[in-house]
């Protein structure tokens, strides 16, 4: 099986469901166990330059860090203030730390659901799935399509504003206060640009026969076939081999009002 | 769908293409507030959040304008690649509909400062019960829950609702939007 050919709709609902379900577990084992299991699957099973998704991982990895400080921090007064631990040299609730450990693993097992999406799935075969697949309209699809094709095109147009700003005269920003002036000049102009080319986009479009009706052909073809079905159903299991064993272990915690 | 153009469609998704750019960019802004104030530091700015759907909204004047604005906004801020992942598609569903009952509730007649105003707050609330949920405010304690609900309500109202207009209405003095809603009923107020 290779992550790269399942069905782009089935791969983001499954991840949607796995999602939901770790957002009601509130033990620390459980997500970990999920963080490993979900990053071997990405390794072993996806084709892309592992350096990218080390450097996306990390960004993730600061942000649960954060995470971790902030709910230490600012937390709500527990339940059972006796029961401290000392961690990093300060006294904290038990029950504090470990409804932050829970909560910035719960973050990262997330990130590791999206980046396997990310790093495994086509942009435009992704929509295509949503249309064929979950019914989006395809005027809408396609003209979000069109939209995303403008993201390059946005930074050329950028350049172009900051060169034609320069060149009469405006000299280039060097103070914060100097930078959010020059931001400020080019916002107007850069949506302007945007919208025209929209507008001559869906023009053209429509010029070439694209009247946004379902019955339609499509140069790409996906299909849900028996093999997609595998995704899903290992990936639950294992979410449910990892509760079992929490709960074996003792570790084990539902949604329970601790929010 | 049917009654909208095409034009529109892709108008707005160019809109909410610029904007996920502009999003994203706002993140580490965010995440520096956060480290001078804790997690209300994100609350100052979060109106910047809300802003394609007030946008789009205002400017084509048709019943899911807002929705589905900051729900394009969200999967290609998912597609760039972000910190959060595809939960924000979500985040983005549930604040464009927040922006969206605001509209609704004005039954899509009334698009002044007001109501615009009261689409940012909507979409405040909106995000932040649902942040409640997700991001584990509830384990904060509950003035300061409350600090930060209020703090987004007001930064929603101001920089989505007036920033949001008072960015459509220098469009519109450009002339590109001549064809569309906003410019076409101030012809027919100026007109009559």
């Amino acid at each position: 099986m290779c992550l790269h050919n399942v069905n782009p709709s089935v791969k983001a609902l499954t991840i949607l469901g796995l999602v939901f379900v770790l957002a009601f577990l509130f033990d620390p084992i459980t997500p970990l166990l999920f963080i490993i299991w979900t990053l071997l699957l990405t390794m072993l099973f996806g084709s892309f330059r592992k350096k990218y998704y080390f450097l996306y991982f990390f960004t993730f990895f600061i942000f649960a860090a954060g995470m971790l400080w902030s709910t230490i921090a600012f937390a709500d007064t527990p339940k059972n203030p006796a029961d401290q631990v000392s961690w990093a040299g300060w006294e904290v609730p038990k029950e504090d730390l470990f409804v932050a450990i829970s909560l910035s693993l719960r973050i990262l097992a997330f990130a590791t659901l999206s980046l396997l999406f990310m790093f495994t799935t086509n942009m435009v075969h992704f929509i295509l799935s949503l249309i064929q697949q979950l019914k989006l309209p395809p005027k809408l699809a396609y003209g979000i399509l069109a939209g995303y094709r403008f993201l390059p095109l946005m930074k050329t147009e950028f350049q172009q504003i900051r060169a034609a700003h320069r060149i009469r005269g405006m000299n280039q920003a060097t103070s914060l206060k100097e930078k959010m002036k020059q931001y400020k000049r080019f916002v107007i102009p850069l949506l302007a640009g945007a919208i025209r080319k929209a507008e001559r986009t869906a023009i053209a479009m429509e010029s070439k026969g694209f009247t946004g009706d379902r019955n339609r052909t499509y140069y790409h073809n996906l299909y849900v076939t028996k093999k997609d079905w595998l995704f899903p159903i290992i990936m639950f299991t294992a979410l449910g081999v990892f509760i079992t064993l929490s709960i074996i272990f003792d570790y084990f915690a539902w949604y329970n009002g601790q929010l | 769908m049917k009654n909208w153009r095409l034009k529109e469609i892709v108008v707005m998704s160019a809109l909410s293409v610029v904007f996920a750019v502009v999003y994203l960019a706002f993140l580490p802004v965010g995440k520096v507030l956060v480290g001078f104030f804790g997690p209300i530091g994100y609350d100052f700015i979060f109106g910047i959040w809300f802003i394609v759907s007030i946008i789009a909204a205002y400017i084509i004047r048709k019943p899911g304008a807002a929705f589905l604005s900051e729900t394009i906004a969200a999967t290609i801020e998912v597609l760039l690649g972000n910190a959060i992942g595809p939960m924000l598609i979500i985040t983005g569903m549930i604040q464009g509909l927040g922006a969206e009952s605001a509209f609704a509730m004005t039954r899509y007649k009334y698009y002044n400062v007001q109501t615009l105003m009261l689409a940012g707050v909507m979409a405040a609330v909106f995000s932040f019960v649902w942040g409640y949920f997700t991001s584990g405010y509830a384990a904060l304690s509950s003035t300061y829950v409350l600090a930060m609900l209020v703090t987004r309500m007001i930064s929603g109202a101001i920089i989505s609702g007036l920033l949001g207009k008072a960015l459509s209405d220098a469009l519109a003095k450009t002339g590109v939007l001549s064809s569309f809603a906003l410019v076409k009923e101030q012809r027919r107020k100026n007109a009559a």
